[in-house]
């Protein structure tokens, strides 16, 4: 019975094995590698960009658009991959020569891709898009030795998200009401102190429980390192030192909030972000992208943040104002053009570059365009976090394997916020990781 | 007698009551799975508590389905799968009776090897694999999906071991017979290791379809994707804060093939765990 079953099943698999798919190739395909998700339940069919919101609707409704009003006869087929393991898609293709022609890529990670991409400087005036136009903090971003590798798409960076009921409860208001935002390491704590005097709650909400959750508390490490004009490379970016006054300094702060019972413990995404919405913290650190997300759930009567919700840049508590900040970009890989396609690769990249503007008014992100800026700073909170291109900063190109260091740096962090390990220990553990990062194991 | 009786029945009942209680904290997680499938996602952002309660939403199915590919991606799953368990069963079954029946130089040390394989990690051979498959031209394929998955030293090992184990009077009265090695293999030996193929079979076949790693460097293009690369594709940056409900019918969805399965093969399921068969 067993194998009258199976063997036509076999013959089946066999059958579809040899005949494999097949498609028509009428159009100029150019294929666009991706993360952002997907959400054809949503937008399918929609061409609305105006009406996109979040990452993946302004992304898929702009391919939707550019499929449909583009008179070049291109098609845009969008290969689209999970967020996590992205980068190492991206490697296989590489590896396998089934490069897209377009893929998505943080400048984080540019530097350790410079040899797989094309040199955009030519390709963006060909294309017609202006490089005079991007930001200071997108024109740093996707400059590798002095050569533009990608085009800019935004500039995403870090901050504090504020429950504005609690901050009144607790008497941490100005003549407005708007939160008090501590000026140095002393006063953060006293702040949360008194919140939790006031209020019962702790001062910060952080996510810190899953491999996902490292980079929330990276990026508060980064901030508060730079805005000490520290450095992870202070003598070249062979070896790294998290040892020097700057680095302990910024593990030290996650140490005073964490012994103060200050900051929330083993929470993970959801936990955090629902916590914060039902008001079990005052703060929130998290990026550009929440805004939205809280101005919308402050306007529900009843809700945590009904009391008021506003934001702020990462709060400076040491002398140089800086914030941890990256951007998504656009490269093109190097094999991924043919002859054929190459001229309809530009002509996307010339419609997303003019669409700059939705993908930052619904993806929540700072848009990449120096021009846009003034538009930008008219939608709802955003005169906040205006400023930040231009004092944002991120690690170096030269500086390999950035993600491994912001999950390294985020496990540490977590483990003086759940497990109770000082700043020395982290800054120990840290240091002995980085050797292992740098050699590539 | 009745104290015997009595000693039993209590014992009867505590055995009942911890498997109860296993089975209440095994299914919880699943029952919860299930609720927050049916939840909309910006109430999932606030709470996951309160599954029981309203609001319900078929919403994060729908979206699922919306995604014409996702149909697709499911055949690609079962073709791998079923390709991949009927392809491991014939060569685990040939190679296995070959290692317990039939002499041969070398098959001590071959088997040697084959067990080796055993300790080697799926990571470690993931770069050659991957270079070797693409030398061939063979990625964005079924046969790439399905071909590296064959060298199952498992599946050999166990199908060895359950040869071993059926009486050898059996095949020799057949070799009296004039039977041919294969004939006895087809017509003897092979129907009385269905509870091993079963085993096997169910083994490589969640295997096959929960495998992520090698599709997911393997199968590159959308339509080659298979269920479990496609509907991770799905999932938003922030899935796991503002998509909980979609990622929670997509685990759903993705285990739905395998529960029917196991409704479809609970017989041979059950009787090859307890260790049932036609052994010996």
């Amino acid at each position: 019975m067993l194998r009258r079953t199976l063997l036509p099943l076999a013959g089946a698999a066999l059958a579809a094995l040899l005949a494999g798919p097949t498609h028509a190739q009428q159009k100029t395909e150019i294929t666009f590698a991706r993360f952002f998700g997907a959400c054809e339940g949503d937008y399918g069919t929609s061409q609305d960009v105006a009406k996109a919101r979040g990452e993946c609707g302004v992304m898929t409704t702009l391919v939707n658009l550019f499929n449909a009003t583009n008179k070049d006869n291109i098609l845009v087929k969008p290969q689209i991959v999970e967020w996590g393991p992205y980068y190492q898609q991206l490697n296989a293709r590489i590896a396998a020569k089934d490069i897209p022609t377009i893929a998505v890529m943080h400048t984080a990670q540019l530097g350790d891709y410079t040899r797989y991409v094309e040199e955009l400087d030519p390709v963006l005036k060909e294309a017609g898009i202006d490089a005079g136009d991007f930001t200071p903090n997108a024109r740093t971003g996707v400059t590798v030795g002095g050569k533009i590798c990608a085009m800019p798409w935004d500039t995403h960076s870090w901050l504090w998200h504020f429950n504005i009921g609690l901050f009144k409860k607790a008497g941490l208001v100005d003549a407005e009401g708007q939160p008090l935002v501590p000026k140095s390491l002393d006063e953060m704590l006293a702040h949360a102190k008194t919140m939790k005097e006031k209020t019962g709650k702790p001062y910060i909400v952080i996510a810190t429980s899953g491999p996902g959750d490292f980079a929330n508390s990276a990026r508060g490490y980064y901030s508060w390192l730079y805005d000490q004009n520290g450095s992870i490379f202070p003598s070249g970016y062979e070896s790294a030192n998290f040892k020097t006054p700057e680095s302990l300094n910024a593990f030290r702060a996650f140490e005073a909030l964490s012994k103060g019972e200050h900051i929330t413990k083993g929470l993970d995404g959801s936990g955090a972000l629902g916590g914060f919405m039902n008001g079990i913290g005052a703060v929130y650190m998290t990026g550009t992208w929440r805004i939205d997300d809280f101005l919308a759930s402050s306007q529900k009567p009843g809700s945590a943040l009904s009391e008021g919700y506003t934001t702020r840049v990462f709060p400076s508590l040491f002398q140089t104002k800086s914030v941890w900040t990256d951007n998504h970009s656009w490269v093109l890989p190097k094999g991924g053009t043919t002859p054929a396609n190459r001229k309809a690769a530009l002509i996307f990249l010339k419609f997303l570059w003019d669409h700059n503007f939705d993908w930052a008014r619904g993806g929540g992100h700072l848009p990449a365009r120096q021009s846009l800026m003034a538009d930008y700073a008219k939608l709802p909170l955003r005169q906040n976090v205006i400023d930040i291109p231009s004092f944002g900063r991120a690690l170096p190109h030269e500086v390999r394997r950035q993600f491994g260091f912001q999950n390294m740096i985020g496990e540490e962090i977590a483990n003086i916020i759940n497990s109770g390990k000082t700043a020395e220990q982290a800054a120990d553990a840290a240091q002995e990781r980085s050797v292992a990062l740098l050699r590539g194991r | 007698m009745s104290t015997y009786r009595k000693g039993r029945s209590t014992v009867d009942r505590l055995l009942f009551l911890a498997t109860a209680i296993l089975a209440a904290i095994w299914i919880a997680p699943i029952v919860w799975v299930v609720g927050l499938s049916f939840k909309p996602n910006e109430i999932l952002m606030r709470t996951t508590g309160g599954i029981a309660m309203p609001p319900f939403t078929l919403k994060n199915y729908s979206d699922i389905l919306a995604a014409s590919s996702v149909f697709g991606w499911m055949l690609n799953s079962a073709i791998v799968a079923i390709g991949q368990t009927v392809l491991t069963l014939v060569i685990a079954s040939l190679a296995g009776y070959g290692f317990a029946r039939t002499n041969f130089r070398g098959r001590d040390t071959l088997f040697l090897i084959v067990l080796a394989a055993l300790a080697v990690p799926e990571q470690a051979i993931i770069v050659p694999l991957h270079t070797m498959v693409a030398q061939a031209d063979l990625h964005n394929s079924y046969a790439a999906l399905i071909v590296p998955r064959l060298a199952f030293p498992f599946g050999v090992l166990l199908m060895t071991q359950y040869f071993r184990a059926i009486s050898p009077e059996i095949e020799e009265a057949a070799l009296l017979d004039r039977a041919s090695r294969f004939k006895i293999f087809w017509r003897i030996v092979l129907p009385l290791s269905v509870p091993a193929q079963v085993t096997l079979g169910i083994y490589t076949f969640l295997h096959a379809w929960n495998d992520y790693f090698w599709p997911l460097v393997s199968a590159t293009k959308p339509e080659m994707y298979t269920l479990t690369i496609g509907l991770a594709s799905m999932q938003t940056n922030f899935a796991q804060t503002e998509g909980i409900g979609f990622l929670m019918a997509q685990a759903v969805f993705a285990g739905l093939p395998v529960l029917i399965l196991y409704l479809f093969f609970q017989r041979y399921i059950v009787s090859a765990v307890a260790g049932g068969g036609s052994k010996s």
